[in-house]
């Protein structure tokens, strides 16, 4: 580090030079600094205005139904992830191998992750699900990082330019897919570990309700009002645990698209308005988020996973 | 619900595309790698169990070794005293046997030089008794006879006490 001191310095005085530099030159050339100080933006820093499109674009139609941009790449999504892991555990040794220890290394991270919160009993049911989802919306958020995203595309019949690749995540439907997904796996684990019965009971405490019908019957009717208002207290309260269960399919998905979307919005107004590199430390923040999701987006559903499979902690009273 | 795009088949076709990959990963990821994982998880804890049970086996032996080793010693130890006890025996008898010789040897010797004295002397005697006779013969001349003489020396010699005691 020291005998190289007097180059390495040079050398990075210069790339700031040429950073800053560009950086100036975007900001006072491109379409921010332009309007402001009334200067003409040259033709070659002229981004196209970003034009934001909620749905997803239809690039063609197989038999009335239309694939979308997204879909496209999602599909690259799955052939890249399955593309990597199939190279990575193509032959497994008990002594790994580099590409075999990458395998390892993400999935041990992610069942210890998983056993972390479930435990050792539950931990292998979970895990599958939980590390799919992680790994499905984290490569689709960073590929979508890539430059030929929202680059290379086609023109549709107005006119209007259509990527032919858009962030998978940046679709509605897809976290809307994962969201339901997750929502029917954590129902199904609930009622596969507990039955029909218990699972009902962990939402709705019919305990109280029919002892107060008991203390009707005998007579007492203090304890039989209020244990018929109580009673239907829990139910109502059962039904809005009922609720919530469906409620968090639209936070699980409006959370991803959201985030998404204002990543992939925010991108494309750094870049245009401030063309060359300030859109490099937004592409950082991006990588975070993209991680952070997909980490909530699989946690969550984690979560909701033990706290269904295990029961909770109060028991249906039977005696009164 | 159109304008974000909500859209029925695409939304069927995003859930089968994970559950796709949700298969493929199955497939290609976490059955492998659990596998190995697990195996190699068995394989460490066998081969740690194994070394334990080595290292109680060589603890064991290293015991065995220990006890055969103070087990020796002591033999050798009982070994060593019997044969000084033997040796010191044998000394003694070898002393005694030893001495018990010397001591005939001696007996017997002197016994020896008893008989050689007593004889000598008797002989002395005789020759003194004789040279006597001669000596009394020549002084008196044929007076006494021999038998006479003889038995007059005898009683002589007989009271000179010094060769007859010893």
């Amino acid at each position: 580090m020291k005998m190289g001191c007097g180059c390495s310095i040079k050398i990075l005085a210069g790339v700031t030079i040429i950073l800053l530099v560009l950086l100036l030159t975007g900001l006072i050339l491109g379409p921010l600094g332009s309007s402001l100080l009334g200067i003409k933006t040259p033709s070659f820093l002229n981004v196209t205005k970003p034009h934001v499109e909620l749905p997803s674009e239809g690039i063609f139609h197989v038999s009335g139904f239309s694939i979308t941009n997204t879909l496209i790449a999602s599909w690259l999504t799955i052939i890249v992830l399955i593309g990597l892991v199939y190279v990575c555990t193509r032959k497994m040794k008990l002594i790994p191998g580099r590409l075999q220890s990458l395998a390892e290394l993400i999935v041990e991270t992610l069942l210890n992750f998983v056993k972390g919160v479930a435990g050792e009993k539950h931990a292998r049911t979970i895990f599958p699900v939980v590390a799919t989802i992680f790994l499905y919306v984290l490569t689709n958020a960073y590929l979508a990082l890539l430059p030929f995203f929202g680059t290379i595309g086609i023109t549709g019949h107005d006119g209007t330019f259509i990527p032919l690749f858009r962030a998978a995540n940046t679709d509605i439907n897809l976290p809307l897919s994962i969201a339901i997904i997750s929502f029917v796996c954590v129902e199904f684990w609930g009622l596969r570990s507990l039955g029909f019965f218990r699972y009902l009971n962990t939402f709705f405490n019919f305990g109280q309700l029919r002892d107060g019908f008991i203390s009707l019957f005998k007579g007492k009717i203090r304890p039989a009002i209020s244990g018929i208002m109580f009673g239907f207290i829990n139910i109502f309260v059962g039904g809005l645990e009922v609720l919530s269960h469906f409620i968090r399919i639209i936070s699980f998905t409006f959370r991803l698209f959201g985030n998404m979307t204002a990543g992939e919005i925010l991108l494309l107004v750094v870049t245009f308005l401030v063309p060359l590199i300030a859109s490099i430390p937004f592409y950082g923040l991006e990588l975070l988020v993209g991680f952070l999701q997909a980490m909530i987006f699989a946690g969550l559903t984690l979560v909701f996973g033990v706290i269904a499979l295990a029961p909770h902690a109060e028991e249906p009273a039977h005696t009164s | 619900m159109e304008g974000i795009g909500i859209n029925l088949p695409l939304l069927i076709v995003f859930v089968i595309n994970f559950i796709i990959l949700f298969g493929l990963l199955g497939i290609f990821l976490y059955k492998p790698v659990l596998k190995t994982l697990d195996e190699r998880q068995a394989r460490i804890k066998e081969s740690m169990e194994q070394a334990e049970k080595i290292r109680q086996e060589t603890e064991r032996s290293e015991e065995e070794i220990k006890a055969h080793l103070e087990k020796a010693r002591k033999e050798g130890q009982a070994v060593i005293a019997q044969a000084t006890q033997i040796g010191e025996r044998l000394k003694e008898e070898a002393k005694d046997s030893a001495r018990q010789e010397a001591e005939s040897v001696i007996s017997k010797a002197r016994t020896e030089i008893q008989r050689e004295r007593d004889k000598a002397i008797e002989e002395l005697r005789t020759e003194f008794a004789d040279i006597a006779i001669l000596a009394a013969e020549k002084v008196i001349k044929e007076t006494v006879d021999k038998k006479k003489h003889r038995k007059l020396i005898d009683e002589v010699l007989k009271e000179s006490t010094p060769f007859k005691q010893k």
